[in-house]
């Protein structure tokens, strides 16, 4: 077996959206664009235990729903009155009804209509029941208000301490 | 989101990143960073499939458990179609209409504007 010069199409890369989204709202006429977290170091804590044995808590952007908050979708426009600015926390025992209209997903190409896509606590359960983890009791979302400095200095430190307090061993978080 | 993988990470509880675009989460600088080359909304998979979101969580967790060192990125072979033109799509002013542009800067206005109120009102704006 030989890999061919069928090359694929060079569009067909990962997006590269800081660059996408710039020219963008360039083009919209906005001059001042967003500035990206940036490290050139990253952090690293090896697992100190096998997962078996380990709680993950899950760890989402998406929002509870909030039937006062406007259309929510699926294939919502996107909605800045359905964010929240507080850390919140859940029972992971249960289920709930999460959206992502007030973040900027593809709302060309995908529907979020399918909350598995964003939210996998489902699926976490049943992974959990099987004995793959240990899942902690309370799942945390994290708000998405554009200011770094509150993520940093005010969000995952609480975070953090939610998770200490669920003795969790490990983190599973998804953006959208 | 990649702000508090580092955090927690820094603090001591290991972190696995499963999302959809790879530039932002690189550039932070995350240590575990499962990347599905997928339509921005589905980092866990594809809508109404279970195998496929099976199979992602599954990979995430596998990343968790087996990685050697930060900024470890592994991309999911899944595929969201097969000619990948929806990649051309995304805030690509070049594939709109000048009428689109001003319908999308008269929606972001009103965003903005909400989003502003909503910040103050909270507290961090």
């Amino acid at each position: 077996m030989t890999d061919t010069m069928n090359f694929a199409p060079d569009y067909d890369a990962p997006i590269e959206y800081m660059r996408r989204t710039r020219d963008y709202y360039l083009a919209l006429g906005y001059d001042n664009p967003y500035r990206w977290a940036h490290y050139v170091d990253a952090p690293f804590q090896p697992m100190k235990k096998p997962l078996s044995e380990s709680t993950l808590a899950l760890i989402t952007t998406a929002a509870p729903y909030q039937p006062d908050k406007g259309d929510q979708g699926p294939g919502a426009l996107y909605n800045a009155a359905a964010k929240f600015y507080t850390v919140y926390s859940s029972d992971t025992a249960v289920d709930h009804d999460t959206r992502i209209s007030h973040i900027g997903y593809d709302r060309l190409h995908t529907t979020a209509k399918d909350s598995n896509t964003w939210f996998p606590l489902p699926l976490m359960r049943k992974m959990a029941a099987e004995g793959r983890f240990r899942l902690a009791p309370r799942f945390h979302g994290a708000p998405t208000n554009r200011s770094q400095r509150v993520t940093l200095e005010t969000d995952a430190p609480e975070i953090l301490a939610r998770c200490r307090q669920d003795q969790v061993d490990a983190a599973l978080l998804v953006p959208t | 989101m990649s702000l508090v993988a580092r955090y927690l990470e820094r603090n001591g509880i290991p972190t696995i990143v499963m999302g959809a675009a790879k530039d932002i989460v690189e550039h932070a600088g995350v240590p575990r960073f499962l990347f599905s080359d997928f339509p921005l909304g589905n980092s866990c998979g594809r809508p109404h499939d279970a195998a496929s979101q099976g199979f992602t969580l599954d990979l995430a967790l596998k990343v968790l458990e087996s990685a050697v060192g930060p900024r470890t990125t592994v991309q999911s072979p899944l595929r969201w179609n097969e000619d990948g033109d929806w990649k051309q799509d995304f805030s690509n002013v070049a594939r709109m209409s000048p009428e689109e542009v001003a319908k999308k800067r008269a929606e972001f206005d009103k965003v903005k504007q909400t989003a502003l109120a909503q910040r103050k009102q909270a507290g961090v704006a």
